[in-house]
């Protein structure tokens, strides 16, 4: 088969098409500030689109990203609800001051302005990357997604504790926080984006249960967020780091075309690559995973092309066995630390083992 | 009332998340003259096993989890002051702690409610503490200390606890046991660390069985 370009890999690996090599794409995205030739602090590059688009654009360059997944970090739309956010030089932003101090805070929760605040640079770098990467690399925003925008901007503790104790003031609130997913997902696409990532974080077993991540985000507001994507006409993707997801929900259910995730070989039950292509979630979608993200920062080329070597060899087979052409990304169950002693070095690993060991 | 019926609105108060039980069976037991150490092990901890057992088992979730933890303070908080301090005296210190940098504390707060109904005394550090503030805390005579963080760039306050506690003298006493996402057995290991779980519940057994 003749080579294909990292953007028809992408593409063909959605769609389950014949490809030449799996696909390779490591959610390297705060890392790629570190690719710039002047030197470039976590907090500007979490605070300027110009520099966050150029940076992508250089991951894109550096390492043949089929992928690339916009991620800034977890606070956007949480700042732009109020809550605040602490910047450091060299860390990912995150809240450290939260909104929700009585039920009646529930009620104040209102849309933001999505083309202000912090969305609204996270979308202006979207509209500014969209051209520089267009048909190199799959272009996918990166949004949180309704209740983890609550938990963040209210604090996940006490937002739990109100579910339980006093739900409808918490579903006032998501309400609001989809509406603000929603009008997100409709400005991405404007700017250009080819897919949306959603991150449900919490369909999570260690978390919550079907029942009440159903009716807290599964039922109606991921849903809503769901339907805005595809109303939209650019792909569905979801991205969940956690433990124990909830597969059947977010990928029978929910019907994506992307799904990232991770594997927690310490936790009996988290789900490995075998077994999620077994039990049939790469027939519905494509799936992203699962190298842990630690491995970037700890290991050695050696030891991180060892484990992608393995990891391609466990897809291929898996994917074999189920008839499907594609369909598995080898990527990192998270995103790639974006610390300063990450090694670049590593990202290029994976690259290239996948490619000499990921031949299909 | 009975002080096994007591005992019983303890326990239950705390498995069925009812807060205002807690507080009026935790003043009934004072009332009664029931033994404010058997009615916390015998009653609220008990209730709070319950949960935690049904948490592990993937029988009720983290909203449940942490209600109930709350009602288990409002009776501690009515209970624990009416303790000689002579009887505490044998009680393991411990302390929770995020390390500085990070402000997620929804694990560590499960960690603390676990080793509380565990029998430890607990001081809770907080979150976002720095290393020097965390060993001093250690040299205070601490038998366990628990660190977690959520976030990769902050895993390295933990290497920073550890050696500070080295050098004022605090690490050959004190259990370290550490926990987060980013965090693994070998991380631990790498950084002098005695012990890594997954969960709150195991990680309080194994501290237990020590």
């Amino acid at each position: 088969m003749k080579e294909m370009t990292p953007y028809e890999r992408a593409i063909a690996s959605i769609q389950n098409e014949p490809v030449d090599e799996l696909a390779a794409s490591p959610l390297a995205l705060g890392l790629c500030r570190r690719l710039m030739p002047q030197k470039v602090t976590y907090k500007d590059w979490a605070s300027d689109p110009k520099l966050a688009a150029e940076s992508f654009t250089k991951g894109v360059e550096q390492w043949k990203l089929p992928f690339t997944v916009t991620l800034i970090d977890l606070s956007i739309t949480a700042a732009d609800l109020g809550a605040h956010v602490r910047m450091d030089t060299e860390n990912t932003p995150f809240v450290d001051g939260h909104i929700i101090h009585s039920m009646e805070d529930y009620e104040k929760i209102q849309c933001p302005d999505v083309t202000q605040g912090r969305i609204g640079k996270l979308i202006e770098m979207n509209r500014l990357l969209a051209p520089k990467i267009k048909g190199k690399s799959f272009h996918i925003a990166f949004m949180e997604g309704p209740l983890l925008t609550l938990t963040q901007a209210g604090g996940a503790e006490q937002v739990f504790m109100d579910m339980f104790t006093d739900p409808a003031p918490v579903h006032k609130a998501l309400s609001e926080t989809t509406k603000l997913c929603t009008a997100g997902v409709q400005k991405m696409a404007e700017a250009g984006v080819e897919g949306m990532c959603w991150d449900y974080l919490w369909a999570n077993y260690s978390c919550l249960g079907d029942p009440e991540y159903g009716e807290f985000e599964g039922d109606k507001y991921a849903k809503a967020c769901n339907e805005a994507t595809r109303a939209t006409g650019i792909g569905l993707g979801i991205h969940n780091c956690a433990d124990l997801p909830h597969l059947d929900t977010q990928i029978k259910q929910f019907g994506v075309d992307m799904y990232s995730m991770a594997y927690y070989p310490l936790i009996p039950g988290s789900p490995t690559a075998t077994e999620t292509i077994e039990k049939g979630y790469c027939d519905k979608c494509l799936v992203m995973g699962n190298i842990d993200p630690q491995l970037f920062i700890r290991g050695s080329v050696e030891q991180i092309t060892a484990t992608t070597k393995d990891l391609c060899q466990e897809a291929k087979t898996a994917l074999c066995k189920k008839g499907l052409n594609s369909r598995y990304c080898i990527s990192s169950g998270c995103e790639v630390p974006p610390d300063l002693e990450t090694k670049l070095e590593n990202v290029q690993a994976v690259m290239d083992a996948t490619h000499q060991y990921g031949r299909m | 009332m009975s002080k096994e019926q007591i005992l019983e609105d303890l326990a239950n108060a705390v498995i069925n998340c009812k807060a205002d039980l807690a507080k009026t069976s935790a003043e009934k037991a004072l009332a009664e003259g029931v033994n404010p150490v058997e009615a916390i092990n015998e009653g609220l901890v008990k209730g709070m096993s319950v949960v935690g057992e049904r948490y592990a088992a993937h029988q009720v979730y983290l909203p449940q989890v942490l209600v109930s933890s709350k009602c288990l303070y409002a009776g501690l908080d009515i209970l624990i002051p009416a303790i000689p301090k002579d009887d505490l005296a044998n009680s393991k210190k411990a302390a929770t702690v995020v390390v500085e940098g990070d402000v997620h504390d929804i694990g560590k707060n499960i960690v603390k409610t676990m080793l509380t109904a565990g029998g430890f005394v607990v001081n809770d550090l907080g979150k976002d503490v720095p290393p020097a503030t965390i060993a001093a805390a250690a040299k205070d005579g601490l038998d366990v200390l628990c660190m977690s963080t959520l976030m990769t760039p902050t895993m390295d306050r933990m290497p920073e606890v550890i050696n500070l506690m080295k050098e004022n003298g605090s690490r050959g006493s004190c259990t370290v046991t550490i926990g987060g996402p980013p965090t693994s057995p070998s991380f631990a290991e790498e950084i002098g660390a005695d012990h890594r779980d997954n969960n709150a519940q195991d990680c309080v057994n194994w501290l237990k069985a020590m």
